[in-house]
């Protein structure tokens, strides 16, 4: 699986996305580097501006410009951010999602990266000694991610194991109380970041763009409802159910 | 310590059947071992037993249904399968006590009680003499695993399990999977140091990752350096790392640099199982029956008797006549014994057809006798490569198990004449082609009817 997937700006389609796995590196800059890369055009940007090496689960930053100081921020985080000065390299960036802001020429210009790898683990002592048998899957419950998940799953885990799967409006009607500015395609954003987080098989129906997302939405409720990924007491992650909700 | 200690906790003296739980043994993800004695002497089980308690209750605070679906794995195959170098299992149990609610409704496997497991006595002695006799055995037993078509899924040291008498058996079938084909289906859990490299962030679909017997091929390679040299074939000081320089090395970014302690014949072995690919591991070994008897060549152990052709639908019938004709069958030809004792289910046995070859079989579902080839063949009944069964028998089943795209013929056609000639109801078939059939690359499948080819060649496709 890849460690880090980096998402150009007003990235259309997951062919766009670049992806390197551990131990590799790409650069970034204005033009297009030889080797492949990431080309943000923009006359403010270096020619060479940085490079993103992953590195097990997380990432690494160097600010390869002269004078400019790069901010890479935590879009769940609460204002959760780190700054890379010019001149610094590898810097290592915690956030499982993170955006990269250079400032340009008086111009903010930014690009998303993912770390899909984080893992989260138990950490119940079980008493006993040795290799761990641990789940494939880890999830992190804090995400705005898991609470797609959880409203997707609603119905199912609430009792209905055959319910249909809210429409994606729906979905954005069930998050709002708890996050306003959901929209429709920051759902959308979740459901397609879900799919690499839990390694999906491509369906065999992703040419089509109106049965893709539908496709790919009825295969994650299936995968986490089968393995416990969601269970109902999760569900608190979801703002109680209106009676508008409800009906 | 924060949590709960153990994943099923049991008050000692708690009676379950005729059993008294004594002291735990072990305690892993989803279940929790305890030493248990007899209360009830019923003349047929032994004085002790080891009881694992997986928490599959419904009123349990987790209502876990795949808890279901791994103690549900771990029962059915150790009431179908029974032989010298699995644990054994005399029975199973349900708890049926409401005022404990944690425990209401578990599963108790009643197991046979083993001494201590590898992983304890690694912990005591890295790399004990004893190391490469255990890893005969361990293959031994990961042999009757995958002859009779299931993978084990976690093999490590804390699932071998060591008898008084010194010998191992492997235990912890959480996990395993039954072989549906090609591959089989395992639950979204790994340990990850033996864990390989395709399978650490595999692609998984609803019903789970893709599991082949390969992957115990692999974790075979890792144990077996761990008990030879007390380290991890891979570099790294957490099990993150390892993994990391796992999928490192699947990339060909790194090359495998096997421990210099290592005993004589080991690296090659060794090297084998950690091959980069399930092609090439699979290539490179082919298959557990080879492996055991290279691994057995360089422990200096006796080698383990052959294990008798598989023919599950054979078996089948005479476990339904009397349980006892089939034991008095097995002991007379073979150490080893299959009892399959649940008859609703098919077996497949395509998993015994080597890569890049066709394979015919005498029974449906790749059962009975199995002749493969990985090139033409102008006559079944003489020349070097002979198949004497179809001479009285039609072929059942089919598996053509080529994966190579290079040489442009992927099919196989197959006729009722020799040197590829329409013979018989060849010719007079409603057909074109004048053939008995044909098979495309990667197909598997039953034949209807009674196919009794005498020569198949490979061409580019049907």
């Amino acid at each position: 699986m890849y460690s880090v997937i980096v998402v150009p700006p007003s990235c259309g389609s997951v062919a766009d996305q670049l992806r390197i796995s551990a131990g590799e590196s790409i650069e970034f800059g204005r033009t297009e580097p030889s080797g492949g890369g990431l080309a943000i055009a923009h006359a403010g940007v270096p020619r060479v501006a940085g490079e993103i090496a992953a590195h097990r689960t997380f990432w690494l930053l160097s600010n390869l410009s002269e004078d400019q100081t790069y901010v890479v921020e935590n879009p769940e985080g609460a204002g959760e951010h780190i700054k890379v000065a010019p001149g610094r390299v590898e810097a290592p960036v915690p956030f499982e999602l993170a955006r990269v802001t250079l400032p340009a020429a008086g111009d903010l210009l930014s690009f998303d990266v993912w770390a899909p790898r984080h893992a989260f683990r138990s950490v119940e002592r079980r008493g006993l000694e040795g290799a761990g048998t641990v789940p494939a899957f880890a999830l992190d419950r804090t995400k705005r991610y898991f609470a797609v998940l959880a409203a997707l799953c609603e119905r199912r885990l609430r009792g209905e194991p055959r319910a249909p799967l809210p429409a994606v409006e729906e979905i954005v009607e069930r998050l709002r109380p708890s996050w306003p500015k959901v929209s429709r395609s920051a759902v959308y954003w979740n459901i397609d970041y879900l799919a690499v987080k839990l390694r999906l098989r491509p369906g065999p129906d992703t040419a089509e763009p109106g049965r893709r997302t539908h496709g790919k939405k009825e295969s994650l409720a299936s995968l986490a409802l089968r393995f416990d990924l969601v269970r109902e007491d999760d569900l608190v992650v979801l703002a109680p159910a209106s009676s508008g909700a409800a009906r | 310590m924060s949590g709960r200690p153990y994943a099923v906790p049991v008050p000692k003296g708690y009676r379950i059947g005729p059993w008294e739980v004594r002291e735990p043994l072990a305690s892993g993800a989803f279940a929790t071992v305890y030493d248990a004695t007899r209360a009830v002497d019923d003349g047929e089980l032994p004085r002790r037993a080891a009881l694992k308690f997986l928490a599959t209750g419904t009123r349990t605070p987790r209502q876990l249904h795949h808890l279901r679906d791994l103690a549900e794995r771990e029962v059915q195959l150790l009431r179908r399968l029974r032989s010298p170098r699995l644990i054994r299992m005399y029975d199973t149990l349900a708890v049926d006590d409401p005022d404990h609610p944690e425990l209401d409704g578990a599963t108790v496997l009643v197991l046979e009680r083993a001494e201590g497991s590898l992983d304890a006595v690694l912990a005591r002695t890295p790399s004990p003499d004893a190391g490469p006799a255990l890893l005969a055995q361990i293959c031994e037993g990961l042999h009757q695993l995958h002859h009779a078509g299931w993978v084990h899924g976690d093999l490590k040291p804390a699932n071998v399990l060591l008898m008084a008498d010194g010998s191992a058996r492997l235990a912890d079938f959480n996990l395993a999977a039954e072989m549906e084909g090609t591959h089989a289906y395992a639950p979204a859990f790994a340990t990850p140091d033996y864990t390989p490299p395709e399978l650490l962030w595999p692609e998984v679909d609803e019903r789970g990752a893709r599991i082949r017997p390969s992957a115990d091929v692999w974790a075979f390679g890792v144990l077996a350096h761990v008990v030879l040299t007390g380290e991890f074939p891979l570099p790294g000081g957490t099990s993150e790392a390892r993994s990391d320089a796992a999928t490192r090395y699947a990339r060909g970014r790194e090359e495998l640099r096997l421990s210099p302690g290592l005993p004589d014949g080991w690296r090659e072995i060794i090297s084998d199982c950690l091959a980069r690919t399930h092609e090439e591991r699979t290539g490179r070994t082919a298959g557990t029956a080879s492996l055991l008897r290279r691994v057995e060549r360089v422990a200096g152990t006796s080698p383990a008797a052959r294990l008798p052709r598989l023919r599950p639908y054979r078996l089948r019938r005479a476990a339904r006549v009397g349980a006892l004709a089939a034991v008095a069958l097995a002991a007379a030809t073979a150490s080893t014994m299959y009892a399959a004792r649940e008859d609703d289910e098919p077996t497949y046995g395509y998993h015994r057809c080597p890569v890049a070859s066709v394979c015919f079989f005498s029974e449906p579902n790749g059962g009975g006798d199995m002749c493969s080839w990985d090139r033409n063949d102008a006559d079944w009944l003489s020349g070097s490569d002979t198949c004497m069964w179809t001479r009285d028998g039609p072929v059942k089943s089919i598996f053509n198990n080529s994966s190579d795209d290079s040489t442009g013929l992927g099919a196989v056609a197959y006729f009722r004449g020799r040197d590829f000639t329409p013979v018989g109801e060849d010719v007079t078939r409603e057909n074109s082609r004048n053939r008995t059939g044909c098979t495309s690359q990667r197909n598997q499948g039953n034949l209807a009817g009674t196919y009794a080819p005498l020569s198949h060649k490979w061409i580019a496709r049907c």
